[in-house]
């Protein structure tokens, strides 16, 4: 029974961690951001665990994690602003050649951040983008200026 | 013929950015955000200060000396435990803790529910149930200076451990035992 809850707490503690630790996982996680994720994750397992290694304590802890997660979902999809909560708002970063560089403090990036998605989509320069956001995934999407 | 597929008109649902992209950005809500983060960063430092220092036990603040008034223990311990993870209580004894060539300690039952007792080095040469508790006696000569009890605590809350020399003072721990 106690690692059903453990199996709940250590999952929404970790979404919270991560949430508020940063959002930069897919393409912009770098490896220190790599370090930060299995860290937590294998620091979480082992006290999800315990000293109970039995077929029945994995099932229910995975069960409770599949469960919180389906659960989270489900709120994400009927209430908008704990959607806003768990995944966040996309950010416009840089609109018509203007930065907005409180947005890019607060969100720990930087404009190297934004080229290298620019160059993604094949850009060569600052100029070229119109619009760059961070989207709720982390990842900078990138809209071309018009010729 | 196929099952009629459900089908919906798009609207304009996503909030636009210069009136020009469909984002559904929300600076408003991600100002509010920022705020709840800069208290949880504040409040995380303040845990992991309070971590280091003891405060939720194995270390500084967490670790405990108690003396009978009549000399006839000492003891070390943790007054913050955790569940399920190991520790150690030592009893060291005073010269009018012995009586008849031998020593004798009452613990209470705590010790072994709540605090889960594990080990006690060196072993007694006699163990009983006595009240609410056991009774530890050593003969063989020579006696124990101390004594220590390897714990692993197996319930969360708080702990009262009453340890006693039979016709000596007693000595009454409460120790908090954190999840």
């Amino acid at each position: 029974m106690g690692g059903v809850w453990r199996g709940v707490f250590g999952y929404l503690f970790l979404v919270l961690m991560v949430r508020v630790a940063g959002r930069r996982p897919g393409k912009q996680i770098t490896p220190f951001e790599f370090v930060f994720v299995f860290f937590a994750g294998g620091l979480t397992l082992t006290s999800m665990v315990g000293d109970d290694r039995s077929l029945l304590n994995a099932v229910g802890l995975i069960a409770s994690i599949a469960l919180t997660h389906f659960l989270m979902v489900w709120a994400r999809q009927h209430w908008p602003v704990f959607g806003r909560i768990a995944d966040g708002t996309p950010l416009v970063l840089l609109e018509k050649g203007r930065w907005r560089p409180d947005t890019m403090r607060r969100m720990r990036l930087q404009h190297d951040d934004v080229m290298a998605a620019a160059r993604d989509k094949g850009l060569e320069r600052l100029d070229q983008i119109a619009y760059a956001f961070l989207e709720r995934n982390g990842e900078i999407s990138i809209i071309p200026a018009e010729d | 013929m196929p099952a009629d597929i459900e089908t919906k008109q798009i609207e304009d649902s996503v909030a636009k950015n210069n009136n020009e992209v469909a984002v559904g950005s929300d600076l408003e809500f991600q100002r509010r955000w920022w705020r709840f983060e800069h208290i949880l960063w504040l409040a995380l430092t303040a845990l992991v200060i309070l971590d280091a220092l003891g405060f939720f036990g194995r270390g500084w603040f967490a670790k405990a000396e108690a003396k009978t008034p009549d000399g006839s223990m000492r003891i070390e311990y943790e007054r913050i435990e955790r569940f399920g993870a190991p520790s150690l209580l030592t009893i060291h004894f005073g010269q009018n803790a012995v009586r008849n060539g031998g020593i004798q300690l009452w613990a209470s039952d705590s010790l072994l529910h709540e605090l889960g007792s594990q080990r006690l080095i060196p072993q007694a040469d006699r163990s009983a149930l006595d009240g609410h508790g056991i009774l530890y006696t050593w003969v063989a000569a020579p006696q124990p200076d101390s004594v220590q009890f390897s714990m692993q605590p197996a319930k969360v809350g708080s702990a009262w451990l009453t340890l006693r020399v039979p016709g000596a003072d007693q000595m009454r721990l409460k120790i908090a035992i954190f999840p």
